[in-house]
């Protein structure tokens, strides 16, 4: 698996989290291509999500997350094929057939200017539903989302966290093949996110409708996704598992956007044994490493799989392939982490520690540490000459 | 300052006498400004619409038509009206020239410009991703028009004050292709005109009272559910 990862290059993991065959396949992007004054917007070569699936697309903002999903649920026309189950959707009558069979949930609630169990209602009205279908089916999606107490508030009556809430019963409601989310907590405060992202995976859980949620925030991705694809610059640069690509980034765009952020540049020597490769650095030094094909690569190292200890320690009993003898070169505060930059005689990088820790090994700017990381923590990426900044 | 007195209390007298013609003229009035408006909003409020959502080649030119259109003079839609009626007029075989049909005719097209550019200004004010998430809800072309149109209710009751009150109080076109005939075509408007002109000032009183009172109440009623529709909104 390692092996096929880091050859890099489009799709190169391939799901393992989602079970089912091709009959599950609920959505398919074949070449398709967002084009807007002759210029091409999105560019989805391959992206498949099935029934039962958390699909995350990730990317930071202006990669055209929204335009793809746009896209996607066909409020934007795109060139290429669109497949929705099993049906090329070309025309604007196959686009309003797709919207009428999914629904979607934006940054901002929208609601229409009626009451909460109007606009949950909407939905249903607008595919035909009679009056009590329609009211029976949004009580129950009320019900779903805890907001059944809102029912007749207007929506300049709610606040944030409860309008969004709202907007996702509006989507519930119809029972949708795919549900579309864009970026739908980044609106709400942390404890408001939290819970809703908890309901929500709950809801996922209990219902097999395939799910298609954009976001630019990585830990949100690792937290509710399937499967990820990672959008940069309008393209779809790498799908797969979320454990995979988060362990494995096939590029050092997605990796520097993952934070993974020591870059190591060099050339991959097979370890013959003694280690899976070696990487041997343009600086001169040699570090352990995962496997990779040998040739020029980048590799990245996930600050929190490096280990500091104080001076030089005595007892080198660790396991730890990687040791590097330096200085402290500088401190930055992480969240409620420290962040050290250790500089080695050919090598720097960067690691995350507690406070606590970073009082008990007596660290200072400019004193000696020792830092140390796996072979398995280091994932070199095949370089085709492009570094991250 | 004595004839304005005395005016004023004839005029009194006449409103609540129940003389048959002064009502016969505010009806008139109100059924030809009514209509008027009936049809401009069958009209305008669509093709507002269409200029709002649709993209297509001449819509800009379109758009400038409209906003020009809004700021016609009455009596420049008169004569247009009466070019086109006129005997010898492309619809002069119609024989609509002073009759009330042809007052109606003038009044649409004084209102049609201001219901379609303020429709298409609400409309276009409407948030892009609200238009997004009701396209995304399953909305055709048609359910999302209506849609919009519920989002925008307020400032289409604007609208229909701004028109009404455009047209009930004109009074160039209507006489222009009306004739302000008495018992026939004559209106509030005309009919003000002709009775200050012969010096019956207290029936001019009479009919501007009225006349007055309908654009006040008129504007009242709209004011009331405006506002009630701001609080729901």
């Amino acid at each position: 698996m390692a092996r096929g990862a880091a050859t890099g290059g489009l799709e190169a993991v391939t799901g393992a989290a989602v079970a089912g065959g091709a009959d599950d396949v609920v959505i398919a992007a074949r070449a398709l291509r967002v084009v807007r004054g002759g210029r091409t917007l999105i560019t989805a070569d391959d992206l498949t999500v099935r029934s039962g699936e958390v699909h995350v697309i990730l990317g930071s903002n202006g990669a055209g997350k929204s335009t793809l999903l746009k896209a996607l649920n066909g409020l934007e026309p795109a060139e290429g094929d669109l497949v929705f189950r099993g049906q090329t959707v070309r025309s604007a009558a196959a686009r309003l057939e797709l919207r009428r069979r999914t629904a979607a949930v934006f940054q901002r609630p929208h609601l229409l200017a009626t009451t909460v169990r109007g606009n949950v209602e909407s939905g249903l009205r607008l595919r035909g539903a009679g009056r009590d279908e329609a009211r029976s089916r949004a009580a129950a999606a009320l019900e779903l989302l805890d907001v059944t107490h809102l029912a007749d508030r207007r929506r300049d009556k709610l606040s944030g966290g409860e309008a969004q809430r709202v907007s996702i019963a509006r989507a519930l409601a119809v029972d949708p093949e795919i549900l579309f989310l864009d970026e739908p907590l980044a609106s709400l405060d942390p404890p408001t996110r939290r819970t809703l992202s908890a309901d929500l995976l709950r809801i996922f859980a209990q219902r097999a409708m395939a799910v298609i949620w954009v976001t630019h925030d990585r830990d949100e991705a690792l937290a509710v996704g399937d499967r990820v694809s990672y959008l940069d610059g309008g393209r779809i640069a790498q799908t797969g598992a979320v454990v995979e690509v988060f362990a494995r980034p096939a590029s050092p765009a997605l990796a520097e956007f993952l934070g993974l952020e020591t870059y190591l540049q060099g050339c991959i020597r097979d370890g013959k044994g003694d280690a899976p490769a070696f990487l041997d650095l343009d600086s001169g030094a040699t570090i352990a490493c995962n496997d990779a094909p040998e040739g020029p690569a980048v590799a990245c190292l996930p600050p929190e799989d490096v280990v500091l200890f104080a001076g030089r320690p005595a007892d080198r009993s660790t396991s730890l392939r990687n040791v590097i003898e330096g200085t402290v070169k500088a401190v930055t505060p992480a969240g409620r982490l420290l962040h050290v930059v250790v500089a080695g005689d050919r090598l720097e990088v960067g690691a995350l520690v507690t406070r606590a820790a970073f009082e008990e090994l007596e660290l200072r700017v400019g004193g000696p540490v020792v830092a140390a990381f796996k072979a398995s923590a280091v994932h070199p990426i095949p370089s085709h000459g492009h570094r991250p900044r | 300052m004595q004839t304005i007195w005395e005016g004023f209390v004839e005029a009194l007298r006449l409103l609540f006498g129940g003389d048959g013609a002064i009502y016969e003229i505010a009806a008139r009035s109100l059924a030809v400004s009514g209509l008027a408006l009936a049809i401009a909003l069958v009209l305008g409020v669509p093709l507002g619409g269409l200029l709002a959502m649709a993209r297509f080649r001449g819509r800009r030119t379109m758009v400038a038509g409209v906003n020009t259109g809004m700021a016609a003079p009455p009596v420049v839609v008169g004569l247009l009206v009466s070019l086109f009626l006129t005997r010898n007029g492309p619809f002069g075989d119609l024989r609509l020239l002073y009759t009330t049909w042809a007052m109606v005719i003038a009044q649409v097209v004084i209102a049609l410009p201001i219901v379609i550019g303020l429709s298409l200004a609400a409309l276009q004010q409407l948030d892009v991703g609200l238009r997004q998430q009701i396209a995304a809800l399953g909305a055709g072309r048609l359910q999302a028009f209506v849609l919009q149109l519920r989002e925008i209710r307020v400032a289409l009751l604007a609208t229909v004050m701004a028109a009404f009150g455009a047209i009930i109080s004109e009074v160039g076109a209507v006489m222009m292709v009306g004739g302000n005939i008495r018992g026939q075509t004559q209106v509030l408007t005309g009919a003000i005109v002709q009775e200050t002109r012969i010096g019956r000032f207290s029936v001019a009183i009479a009919l501007a009272i009225i006349l007055m009172a309908l654009a006040f109440s008129a504007n009242f009623v709209l004011t009331v559910v405006q506002q009630r529709g701001r609080r729901q909104a």
